[in-house]
């Protein structure tokens, strides 16, 4: 028994070093949004120090992801308020149906990722913000 | 380690703590692009300014918390260089507050991590979008060289307690040729004790003008060696040899050694009470046996009439026989430029007191008015003291 259960779990690891070592290749063919010069750059300003680009890749792919994962919590955020809206409000606002990315939803997304972002409120953006020039003449 | 640490790293947004004008700035642009075409392809199409800002500092923070952990695992297991273990082992640390597959298991092995699977799926399902821009390289170290060992050199260690494996010396140049702290230090001393030296020099010509300035004072300190007063001996015939030739360097007269005129009092004073004719020194004698005050100030008033009659026979005999002439000038400068013509100063005091006369005698009311004060004044101090 002992030793089948060994056998299986070496056999497992054996996979498990085949899948990451796969997975580490296939970061060579994938470009990440964020370039390898600036992760090479912060990571060896916090003392990381590798000269393997795929580990260089992986940092990127994981910040990547991280960024999306809370921009994509953001806009669900946004879309949740606008829900809220009653419907004669939302008709008005119909006209800016662009989504914007707000300090409100950002904050709300990273709190759920232990990021606590204190709203300043006497540091506001305009309300114009991310309207377009042509349409805020109106 | 792994969730204390993880805690304190994710903390309230601070400030960035170095923030240089130069690289990071430029950095920092770059990242608020990337972030950007992260959003972008998200579903946003706009964002706040300050929102961009924040999300591209998270970014950052992200980042530089996954080396932070990754060199310190690197670093626990004794290396330099980090590998895949530990970066997914600091990407779990990151992800404990999300959570992950297997994260529960505390044995797990790091290849098959749920952050890797996580990881894996979504480069699978995410399109790739490029960067927009092409970036230069950032001078990063990328192999930093060690010094070499004493075993890679292939050297013996100089003595026997340093171990092979440590890192060599360096050029015995670089090292041997400095002198031994202990002589450093004693040049230092000596450097400091000239330097002390030197500062002393002014220091010591005053103590000696001083003790000089003492020997040849009425009264010398009272406590003097044996030793000093010899000096102080010396100094003072040095003193009369100077005394002879140079009137300035005299010793100070005794009180009463020689007889010299009295003191006459500046012009001013002595013209208030001249061009008053003399009438309120008059009524203060007529008030001599009442007022304790004229008692008191009898000897300045009797100087002052000494110093009238002075000014009344004319100032070229006043004073100055054989000692130098020193002069105090009262008045503006204009005055002076005036009379500069006149070459002794006798006659220059006595132009200048002419000219006050006159204007004194011009000003004859404000005199009166004067002398009325005054009297009103000397009244008062009367009922002062009947009082």
């Amino acid at each position: 028994m002992n030793q089948n259960q060994q056998q299986q779990a070496s056999d497992g690891r054996h996979d498990d070093d085949a899948a990451l070592s796969d997975f580490l290749a296939s970061l060579m063919d994938y470009t990440p949004t964020i370039p390898d010069e600036l992760v090479e750059h912060y990571l060896a300003k916090s003392g990381f120090q590798c000269p393997d680009v795929r580990l260089i890749r992986l940092v990127a792919v994981a910040t990547q992801k991280f960024v999306s994962e809370v921009a994509s919590d953001a806009l669900q955020q946004c879309k949740a308020r606008q829900a809220a809206v009653v419907k004669d409000k939302r008709d008005k606002q119909q006209k800016d149906k662009r989504i914007i990315l707000t300090m409100e939803d950002l904050s709300r997304s990273l709190r759920e990722y232990g990021v606590n972002v204190k709203h300043q409120d006497y540091f506001a953006d305009s309300p114009s913000t991310g309207v377009d020039p042509a349409s805020r003449d109106e | 380690m792994s969730d204390g640490g993880r805690e304190s790293e994710r903390g309230p947004e601070k400030p960035a703590p170095q923030r240089k004008p130069g690289g990071e700035e430029f950095a920092r642009a770059f990242v608020k692009v990337a972030v950007a075409q992260i959003c972008e392809s998200e579903g946003f199409q706009s964002f706040q300014q300050s929102a961009l800002e924040t999300l591209s500092d998270v970014t950052v923070r992200y980042i530089c918390d996954i080396g932070k952990t990754a060199h310190v695992y690197a670093n626990q297991a004794g290396r330099t260089e980090s590998n895949v273990f530990d970066i997914i082992q600091g990407l779990e640390d990151l992800g404990l507050a999300q959570g992950f597959l297997g994260a529960s298991d505390i044995e797990h092995c790091l290849a098959s991590s749920g952050t890797v699977r996580e990881l894996t799926q979504y480069v699978g399902e995410s399109e790739q979008i490029p960067f927009a821009y092409s970036l230069p390289q950032f001078p990063v170290a990328k192999d930093r060289k060690l010094t070499p060992s004493f075993l890679q050199i292939g050297e013996e260690p100089p003595s026997e307690h340093i171990p092979a494996w440590l890192p060599a010396f360096p050029d015995s140049g670089t090292y041997a040729q400095s002198s031994s702290p202990n002589d450093r230090t004693t040049e230092l001393k000596m450097a400091k004790i000239e330097q002390e030296n030197q500062r002393r020099k002014p220091e010591r010509s005053l103590l000696n003008l001083n003790q000089w300035l003492d020997s040849n004072g009425l009264e010398g300190p009272s406590s003097v060696d044996a030793g000093d007063a010899a000096k102080a001996k010396q100094a003072a015939a040095k003193a009369k040899q100077a005394a002879e030739s140079n009137p300035f360097l005299a010793a100070p007269l005794q009180y009463g050694e020689k007889e010299v005129s009295p003191v006459v009092l500046p012009a001013k004073t002595k013209l208030s009470n001249d061009t008053t004719t003399g009438n309120p020194i008059v009524k203060y004698h007529g008030m001599d046996n009442h007022v304790s005050v004229l008692e008191a100030f009898a000897p300045n008033i009797e100087a002052m009439k000494s110093g009238l009659h002075d000014s009344e026979e004319g100032h070229k005999t006043v004073l100055l026989n054989t000692r130098p002439t020193v002069q105090f000038k009262l008045g503006s400068r204009k005055k002076y430029l005036g009379s500069m013509l006149d070459s002794s100063p006798q006659n220059k005091s006595f132009e200048v007191t002419e000219s006050w006369i006159g204007r004194l005698n011009e000003k004859d009311d404000k005199k009166r008015r004067a002398e009325q004060i005054l009297k009103e004044s000397m009244g008062n101090l009367q009922e002062l003291d009947h009082l």
